[in-house]
């Protein structure tokens, strides 16, 4: 088998304050191939973000990435030097967020802040850059992008301005893309817009693609495998049909169940009880357990593995044997 | 969930005629020039009893505007809303005043429309003091009552809001709105802003409350999943306007204005077996400040003709209970 474009080894972050250690990413592993999509999903706080930070050396202070290995073909990015680092971002591995406001300058005009980046990069020169930033705008699908390059970012709408990040995440055909929540502050024909984006953009630039999401509508959408993350850990791994026809871990359950459907009969939703534990109060044992409908004493008490049950299927849980003991239980729970 | 055909007659609560609020702005500092943006620009809406209308739309299309002219917080530029067929806008302070009882309120943000300062006990009690002559006991034990009803407990009446999660502050928040058995609920974006296992706990607790005490709610939300889940009737908003209202299943059944059928088009799918590559809506919303001219919504169409960019298409009963604003219609 090749070498997988990013390999992720039990990847632990941790926070230390006078109150105490907290560990919100804590036993994260996974893969991203070349050209694939894949989603990281759960709910606020299980550590998504945290994650994708610590792949490129910006885990805020006072956190610390304490164990664990991220490997970009082979080599670990966290051994690498600040400048290292630096020059990595943008150029083999780039981000884009939420809110693109954030990570744009509101005093420069588009062209002035892509070539920026690109000139950072690459070696071209003022006429070739500026031909570059058109060229990428235009590829993500902005209208008029001469006129564009003109301008400041307050002048253009959300959905514009996701599009200009993605075309300055894309001008330097960075290996791996990694985007948090992309399209979750826009409208959802804004929205609909940016995913046909990433769809198009993934087929043609090959492009290795973190998606980071909590809207499981947009990872059947774009994703091609799905890491779901409960409390700092992956607690299930799979291709995304294999997610949506087959989950195992009793999260990932009920995530499904919880999300109202735009088709079928409209029926109770399945809602997972209790709440999101934060990472202060995170239970020992199976850290999903007090809002299990099947834990045992067993998954109060141990901490279970994530291991391969099925081929390419991983799930962290000691009782979830292709799903048997969870239709049982919904057997007995309904009748 | 019964639809409202299924009930005998229903009996109008609500009804809301040619609404409009206009909201002034100024244009630049130093233009003294005033222009308007059209929040809401004549919007008819009526609410039956006992039914749960939810109003989707984009951002900025008046969905919270509209709800707030319904609760009597905003005063409409023009347009009449009338409570069990009296107008709103002519009432007495003292009419209102009781009227507000009856029309309760569930916000986006728990956080913050509770008061940081009050214990769950105070919060839930408030209403109850303001409102009914009810000695200190009594309120408590409503309170009591109230709580267990949107799944707290009476250990939590001396904790403050912030000991709580998003969740349970949104119950919190139900539990007010619910202290003085109201007529209606009007939820402003209720589950937006909580995690997908939350919202579905909230969304089947909002339909049970629902049922159990007949209420009727306008369930506000730019989530269309979550507005099919709970909602009998739903309308659609553009730019101001409803441009389409019908029965749910209607309505992702067979969409009879373009923006509707573009907005479900929109939905990421279900399963990720039924993706298509068809291509999406163009273009952005446009400002509200100025909006386009005839059918606000040509500039998008993909089916707009001249008369369209001319004339605006009004709400009409195209088929039996479904409405749209469409010059020309679609047929399925
Ligand atoms: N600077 C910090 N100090 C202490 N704890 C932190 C810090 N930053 C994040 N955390 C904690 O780490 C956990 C994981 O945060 P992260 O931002 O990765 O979550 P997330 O999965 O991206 O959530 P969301 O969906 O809300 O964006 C959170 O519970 C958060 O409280
Ligand atoms: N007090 C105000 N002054 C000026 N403009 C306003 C005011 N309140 C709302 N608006 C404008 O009116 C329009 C409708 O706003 P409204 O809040 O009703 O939209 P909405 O559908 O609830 O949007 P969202 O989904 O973002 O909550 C928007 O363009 C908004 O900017
Ligand atoms: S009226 Fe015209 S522009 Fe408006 S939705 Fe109908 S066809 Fe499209
Ligand atoms: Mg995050
Ligand atoms: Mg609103």
């Amino acid at each position: 088998m090749t070498e997988p474009l990013l390999d992720i080894k039990n990847l632990r972050i941790r926070f230390r304050s006078d109150e105490g250690t907290v560990k919100p990413v804590n036993g994260v592993s996974f893969q991203v191939n070349e050209g694939e999509t894949v989603a990281v999903v759960g709910e606020s706080g299980c550590g998504k973000s945290l994650t994708s930070l610590s792949i490129l050396g910006l885990v805020p202070s006072p956190g610390e990435v304490f164990e664990g290995e991220i490997r970009l073909q082979g080599k670990d990015l966290t051994k690498l030097k600040k400048n290292q680092m630096r020059k990595l971002r943008g150029n083999e591995i780039s981000m884009i967020f939420q809110e693109p406001m954030t990570s744009l300058n509101p005093v420069f005009t588009i062209g002035n802040q892509m070539t920026e980046v690109i000139k950072l990069h690459q070696q071209l020169d003022k006429k070739e850059s500026i031909n570059k930033v058109v060229e990428m705008l235009d590829l993500v699908g902005i209208p008029e992008p001469e006129r564009v390059v003109r301008q400041f970012p307050h002048q253009l709408s959300g959905g514009m301005r996701q599009r200009v990040m993605i075309a300055m995440a894309l001008s330097c055909n960075p290996k791996l893309l990694i985007a948090d929540e992309p399209t979750t502050a826009l409208d959802v024909t804004i929205q609909a817009q940016i995913l046909n984006l990433m769809k198009k953009l993934k087929d043609e630039l090959n492009t290795g693609v973190i998606l980071i999401t909590h809207d499981l509508g947009v990872v059947a959408e774009v994703a091609d495998r799905v890491v779901v993350m409960y409390g700092g850990e992956v607690v299930e791994e799979a291709h995304v049909n294999e997610i949506f026809d087959n989950p195992v871990h009793p999260y990932t359950r009920g995530l499904l169940s919880s999300v109202p459907k735009m088709t079928g009969s409209v029926e109770e939703l399945g809602a997972i009880q209790g709440s999101v534990p934060t990472p202060s109060q995170m239970p020992k044992g199976c850290k999903f357990h007090p809002r299990c409908p099947i834990a045992t004493d067993l998954c109060k008490d141990e901490h279970p593995n994530l291991e391969e049950t099925l081929p390419n299927h991983f799930k962290r849980c000691f009782h979830m044997e292709g799903g048997s003991i969870y239709e049982q239980h919904k057997r007995e729970t309904t009748t | 969930m019964s639809s409202i055909k299924e009930k005998q007659l229903p009996n109008v609560l609500m009804e809301v005629k040619g609404l409009k609020k206009h909201f002034e702005v100024k244009k630049g500092y130093f233009n003294k020039q005033v222009s308007y943006v059209k929040a809401v620009d004549g919007v008819d809406i009526t609410i039956y009893e006992g039914e749960t209308l939810g109003i989707v739309g984009e951002s900025g299309c008046g969905k919270s505007t509209t709800g707030e002219m319904l609760l009597g917080l905003l005063k409409p530029s023009e347009g009449v809303v009338k409570f069990k067929g009296k107008d709103m806008t002519e009432m007495s302070k003292k009419e209102l005043r009781d009227i507000r009882k009856d029309i309760q309120v569930i916000f986006q943000d728990p956080f913050a429309s509770l008061n940081p300062r009050m214990t769950v006990e105070e919060l839930i009690g408030e209403p109850l003091e303001i409102h009914t002559s009810m000695t200190k006991s009594e309120i408590k034990n409503k309170v009591i009552e109230l709580l267990e009803v949107v799944g707290l407990n009476s250990e939590q009446l001396k904790r403050y809001p912030h000991e709580f999660s998003g969740g349970q502050r949104q119950r919190i928040g139900i539990a007010r709105a619910l202290a003085l058995n109201p007529k209606i609920i009007i939820c402003d974006e209720p589950v937006s802003a909580l995690d997908v296992s939350i919202q579905a706990q909230i969304l089947n607790l909002l339909k049970k409350l629902q049922r159990e005490y007949n209420l009727t709610l306008v369930f506000i939300a730019h989530g269309l999943p979550a507005v099919r889940n709970i909602s009998d009737r739903i309308a659609v908003m553009y730019l101001g306007k409803i441009i389409e209202i019908t029965e749910r299943d209607q309505l992702f059944g067979e969409p009879m204005h373009p923006y509707t059928e573009a907005l479900l088009k929109s939905i990421p799918v279900d399963h990720p077996k039924w993706r298509t590559n068809c291509e999406p809506l163009k273009g952005d919303l446009p400002n509200p400040a100025n909006p386009p001219s005839g059918c606000t919504f040509h500039t998008r169409c993909p089916y707009a003709q001249d008369i369209c960019k001319n004339k605006v298409p009004n709400l009409e009963e195209v088929k039996i209970n479904h409405f749209t604003a469409c010059h020309f219609p679609l047929k399925q």
